[in-house]
């Protein structure tokens, strides 16, 4: 049952480019792009508790490197330049988790939302690098002989870069590590009392959180093919926050939906500018206080019902206050 | 540079910090009875000086008139939302709230982008444009003005928390809610009275800085600023607020004179960084021990 609906899924996303008009195969791409953050975001906010509004940051980090090592050396092959652009942001993850460690709740809050106007004035500051306010154009990916340089061929390239992603966090939480996080979120204390490692483990937190987002980044930065400052201002970081509050904290699917959902209807409300915030902002309230746990806990207690348990208690979602 | 011009950046810098400082009181007033960051803070404190620009745009009221109509709105738009949203979510996490207030203040700067537009709107000022000049110094008026009519407001504060029934019980609720629940203050009163509370003071502070800024449906982010300067002085401490705000908005108005101004406007941003790496707890502050 599982396994048939994952093929037909997996055989929908590849017919995809085929069934649909070019523009809807760019937008699907997008989701893909974003859904990477979501799960990035996830990581570090669903599995450990630490809200992050610099993720936008991340993403101009990784979406820059990658813009710039593709100009600067021709012909090398896309996976090189992902690799790049996810360590360059690692290890900026990981610059930035040491001194958050110190903080939790608002404060860390605030040290990200800080990190995400840096990283902009820095891209404006730098643009014997990046160009400034110009923006940059990105060269075609590469991949050995051929150039990715049709929506479709970016599309495959994303949709198996994003299934890897998606199937590597997944399989986080049944390691070591993935243990040791969610024992995180639950009780710092506890955690440390069983063993764990708490400042390796929440740093460890924010450079995976940073590789996410900044092969997300990357991949971005060839699916738009031209970036610019004002692209990746804190709104867009609110934006990342509200797929995992609406797909649900915590879940690697839910990252997926939350992402999926508000991509579309971000692009459905281009002509309504005036609107999005308004939208955006009445999902985060609302699924604070009616979905609590996002699509992820919905489906959940739906499966429940259909197969005719006994609803639920109410789940767990996030660390014990 | 002379210590004349050094005086004036100075004294431009102790207005823009009373704003700051008043912002960051009313983050502080709301944290200490609910323990949430209100993110919404700043559009609330736009939507209400928006209020009493719509009826000076239509009536010609005096300003005074014009502030307290706007102190109104703060009032009844600080009731609303703490009854009709935060209320519901009162057994939720912090963190819960966090993201309602963060949504809250998108919803409310999109909806005064559609009720006024995005534009940028002169506002009228209480005080005057000809520089007050003292032997060598000249001062703006608006900075003199700010600056008393701030201070004004934080000793009006400091009587009503130290002097006055409700202010004893925001206090006692500050400190522990079970404990204040016990000697028979009404927790949910005090809720409300702080979010209305934090409102006006921000509307306050938002028809005094209006004139300077202008009015614009953006104007709510200089409650991160306001945010950086409750840090700055210790988050939860009142005097900090205002001694965060006063030294945040000195810095910011010295910096440029000493650094490239290219990194002029990460300047709070990285007063904010420093700040969290060196001491977490603030100037004024604490830093609270959890309990398990």
């Amino acid at each position: 049952m599982r396994l048939l609906a994952l093929a037909i899924g997996a055989a929908g996303l590849l017919l995809w480019p085929w069934a649909a008009p070019r523009y809807f195969v760019f937008l699907a791409s997008l989701i893909v792009v974003n859904a990477i953050v979501a799960i990035g975001l996830n990581l570090l906010s669903g599995y450990t508790n630490q809200l992050s509004f610099g993720h936008a940051g991340f993403l101009a980090v990784g979406a820059y490197t990658a813009a710039i090592v593709a100009t600067r050396s021709p012909g090398v092959p896309v996976v090189v330049v992902l690799l790049a652009a996810a360590l360059v942001t690692a290890a900026v993850g990981l610059l930035l988790g040491v001194p958050c460690l110190r903080l939790e709740g608002l404060y860390l809050a605030m040290a990200t939302l800080a990190f995400g106007f840096v990283v902009v004035e820095a891209i404006l500051n730098l643009d014997g690098l990046t160009r400034g306010n110009d923006g940059l154009r990105v060269p075609a990916a590469r991949l050995g002989p051929w150039a990715l340089a049709t929506d479709t061929a970016r599309y495959y390239l994303v949709l198996v870069v994003g299934a890897v992603m998606m199937w590597a966090a997944g399989n986080l939480a049944r390691t070591r590590t993935g243990r040791a996080l969610l024992a995180l979120r639950e009780s710092e204390v506890a955690a440390q009392a069983s063993g764990i490692h708490v400042a390796r483990y929440k740093t460890l937190a924010f450079a995976i959180s940073a590789l996410y987002t900044g092969v997300a980044g990357g991949l971005f930065a060839f699916v738009v093919g031209f970036l610019s400052p004002d692209a990746f201002d804190v709104f867009l970081s609110v934006d990342f926050v509200a797929m995992i509050i609406l797909g649900g904290l915590g879940s690697v699917p839910g990252s997926v939906a939350g992402a999926a959902v508000l991509t579309v209807l971000n692009d459905s409300l281009a002509g309504f500018q005036n609107y999005r915030p308004l939208i955006f902002g009445a999902i985060l309230i609302a699924s604070m206080l009616f979905m609590p746990g996002g699509i992820a806990s919905a489906v959940r207690r739906l499966r429940t019902r259909w197969a005719g348990h006994p609803p639920m208690a109410p789940d767990s979602r996030r660390g014990l206050e | 540079m002379t210590s004349a011009a050094l005086v004036h950046v100075v004294v431009s810098g102790l207005a823009t910090g009373s704003i700051y400082a008043l912002v960051a009181l009313s983050l502080v007033i709301v944290y200490n009875a609910t323990r949430t960051l209100n993110f919404a803070q700043g559009e609330m404190l736009m939507v209400s000086t928006f209020a009493g620009f719509t009826v000076y745009a239509h009536v010609k009221l005096p300003l005074v008139v014009v502030m307290l109509i706007a102190v109104a709105a703060a009032a009844l738009l600080g009731w609303v939302i703490e009854r009709v949203i935060i209320r519901h979510a009162i057994a939720a996490t912090h963190f819960d709230v966090l993201i309602i207030t963060l949504g809250l203040s998108l919803v409310l700067r999109s909806a005064a982008g559609l009720a006024w537009t995005h534009d940028e709107f002169p506002f009228p000022s209480f005080f005057g444009t000809r520089p007050i000049v003292l032997g060598p110094v000249r001062v703006a008026p608006v900075s003199l003005g700010i600056i008393g009519a701030s201070l004004a407001l934080m000793l009006g504060l400091w009587a009503l928390f130290t002097g006055t029934r409700l202010g004893r019980a925001m206090r006692a609720v500050a400190q522990n809610q079970r404990a204040a629940r016990l000697v028979g203050i009404s927790v949910e009163r005090v809720y409300a009275a702080s979010w209305i509370l934090a409102s006006v003071v921000g509307a306050i502070a938002g028809v005094l800085i209006a004139p300077v800024v202008f009015l614009s449906s953006q104007m709510g982010l200089v409650a991160i600023n306001g945010f950086i300067a409750a840090v700055l002085g210790g988050f939860g401490s009142m005097p900090g607020a205002v001694v965060g705000g006063m030294l945040l908005g000195v810095i910011e108005n010295l910096a440029p004179l000493y650094l490239p101004s290219s990194i002029k406007h990460s300047v709070p941003f990285l007063v904010l960084i420093a700040i969290l790496l060196v001491r977490p707890g603030g100037m004024l502050g604490r830093v609270a021990r959890r309990k398990v």
